[in-house]
């Protein structure tokens, strides 16, 4: 990987996240909306896989975050699945107006733990919120739910751009969090302070060195 | 889990409370195919389509004619004459049914022609009188079918209802299959051809292998098919192209990051419509094999700028052609040139 370090300035950490959710939830205009400020009233449905890489600062900290968007189609399931491997963050999205991608927010969670081979930080997200008279979620269900399965909660539009943004930044600040602590649980835990080479902490594709400081291996 | 009562009062709301046509789209102006243009059109392929020059007209008439003769009228002679010289059928094909003709070819070598004949009346059956589980699925995935198409835009228009009743009747004639998004694009690319029901049967002649390999295994549980395909064509990327094949495995890109979709919709989902059709044409004579072909050679045409990308940079350009790699007269000759 190094041989790209000329190429363009190399962000200091590399964050993998997954959408997940049920089909027609948004999970798509929420990252378009996200990565590019752009709503598509009628896109066409995700069919496998999409991805798109969005980069932020957190503590002088340059982060990447390659973001994979899955076609929510059970069926599906089939080639999706293979990309929570590695994940160390996944939103997962249902729609306020429609109660049944609420209800089958527990078998997307139970997916996600079943294929993802590490803790995965994960929001739980309410689209479509501007949909205020079709709502059969209430925003306290929704909270309720993401306080049972300890995970963070936001409603959001794709629409209007409501807490788009807000979602992806409180994920990738809490695996952020979630990394920091854990180097310094590594740290404390060994006598020299010092992590050894090449000890993988929480990314995927990328090792700690001595200094906590990442750097990509490919 | 789906199909309850409530899912249903759900759904009838969101998509409008009633079936009746929405108001017709305002005109926009649309390119030779129905669709409506965009800022970024293809400029190669407008050119080539408006400003045919007189010549180039003339050589398109005179192989319609050279069709016509070929195929008799209402397609009578066609089987005699690809038993008599299969290979000029198949060089003609390879060079581009002209498309006054398309419907009626596609349905005379993909064999669901005879299917119809065949099965009178079953197609009317399946739409008017039986219920899928699929429906709202259905129902949910029809405005996100080709939404950039005149023939689509219309709220409950008839190209919604035509696609609504060939996704549901091939739901419920197969329930195992049932309804897999991705289908959709191949009933829409149909449905600008020809009528419901014949696009019905060709979806059965695809799926169920009339003439070529049967698609069924693209959208059964598991995706059996495309898992198959996508190994495969891994392999044929390293033994055909092996400096990008090296490339990509240490850059750790496989094919489902790219070319799911190539496979589940026949390049129907995302490539210029002038060249998904010339695919098409192959396609439904040849079989799947002209899917690798053409995958590998969008692969070997790109391959000196794709070795020198990153991974997302690889992503991104797997996903984003340049046009003149989707040209239709540059691909198809190289991608026939691969064995």
């Amino acid at each position: 990987m190094m041989k790209y370090a000329d190429e363009e300035p190399t962000e200091d950490y590399l964050f993998k996240i997954v959408l997940i959710g049920d089909s027609a939830v948004g999970k798509s205009n929420l990252l378009a909306r996200y990565a590019r400020n752009e709503f598509y009233p009628n896109s066409k449905s995700t069919i496998g896989v999409e991805f798109q890489t969005q980069t932020m600062e957190i503590d002088g900290k340059e982060i990447k975050a390659q973001i994979w968007d899955t076609a929510g189609q059970e069926r599906f399931r089939a080639v999706t699945s293979a990309y929570y491997r590695g994940a160390v963050g996944a939103l997962v999205v249902y729609d306020i107006s429609r109660r049944q991608t609420f209800e089958n927010i527990t078998r997307w969670l139970d997916e996600l733990h079943a294929y993802s081979d590490m803790s995965v930080v994960t929001v739980l997200v309410g689209n479509k919120a501007d949909l205020k008279d079709a709502r059969e979620v209430s925003t306290e269900e929704g909270t309720a739910l993401a306080e049972a399965q300890n995970l963070c909660f936001v409603e959001t539009s794709a629409l209007d751009s409501t807490n788009v943004q807000l979602a992806f930044q409180t994920l990738v600040k809490e695996i952020y969090n979630v990394l920091s602590r854990k180097v310094f649980f590594y740290q404390e835990q060994r006598p020299d302070g010092k992590l050894s080479n090449g000890k993988t902490v929480i990314l995927q594709e990328k090792d700690v060195d001595s200094a906590g400081a990442p750097t990509r291996k490919y | 889990m789906r199909g309850a009562t409530t899912q249903d009062d759900i759904d009838m709301k969101q998509i409008g409370g009633d079936f009746e046509p929405g108001p017709v789209p305002p005109y926009k102006p649309v390119d030779r195919y129905g669709f409506v243009k965009s800022d970024q059109v293809n400029p190669t392929v407008e050119v080539s389509t408006k400003f045919k020059p007189s010549n180039e007209q003339e050589r398109e008439q005179r192989r319609v004619r050279k069709w016509r003769k070929m195929i008799g009228v209402g397609g009578t002679d066609w089987k005699r004459y690809v038993r008599r010289k299969p290979n000029v059928v198949k060089r003609r094909i390879r060079k581009g049914i002209p498309d006054c003709l398309r419907g009626l070819v596609w349905q005379l070598i993909s064999g669901s022609r005879d299917l119809l004949l065949m099965h009178q009346g079953v197609y009317e059956q399946l739409v008017l009188y039986e219920t899928s589980a699929s429906e709202l699925d259905i129902i949910r995935d029809i405005s996100r079918t080709f939404p950039s198409h005149v023939f689509f835009q219309q709220r409950h228009g008839p190209g919604q209802r035509s696609l609504y009743n060939v996704l549901k009747a091939y739901s419920v004639y197969d329930r195992e299959v049932g309804y897999v998004q991705g289908m959709g694009f191949l009933a829409g690319l149909l449905l600008l051809y020809m009528s419901e029901e014949d696009a019905f049967w060709l979806m059965v002649a695809l799926l169920k292998g009339a003439v070529n390999a049967p698609m069924e295994g693209l959208y059964l549980v598991g995706l059996p098919l495309v898992q198959q395909y996508l190994s495969q064509f891994e392999r044929l990327v390293k033994e055909q192209l092996p400096r990008l094949g090296a490339h990509f495995d240490q850059e750790m890109i496989n094919p489902s990051m790219y070319a799911s979709q190539w496979f589940i919709t026949v390049f129907s989902y995302s490539f210029p419509f002038p060249l998904a059709l010339r695919i098409w044409d192959v396609f439904l004579h040849e079989g799947v094999k002209v899917v690798f072909k053409v995958g590998l050679a969008l692969l070997k045409y790109c391959q000196d700028d794709l070795v020198k990308l990153p991974f997302e940079k690889l992503v991104h350009a797997l996903r984003n052609f340049p046009d003149d790699a989707l040209n239709p007269d540059v691909l198809l000759p190289l991608a026939y040139s691969i064995k």
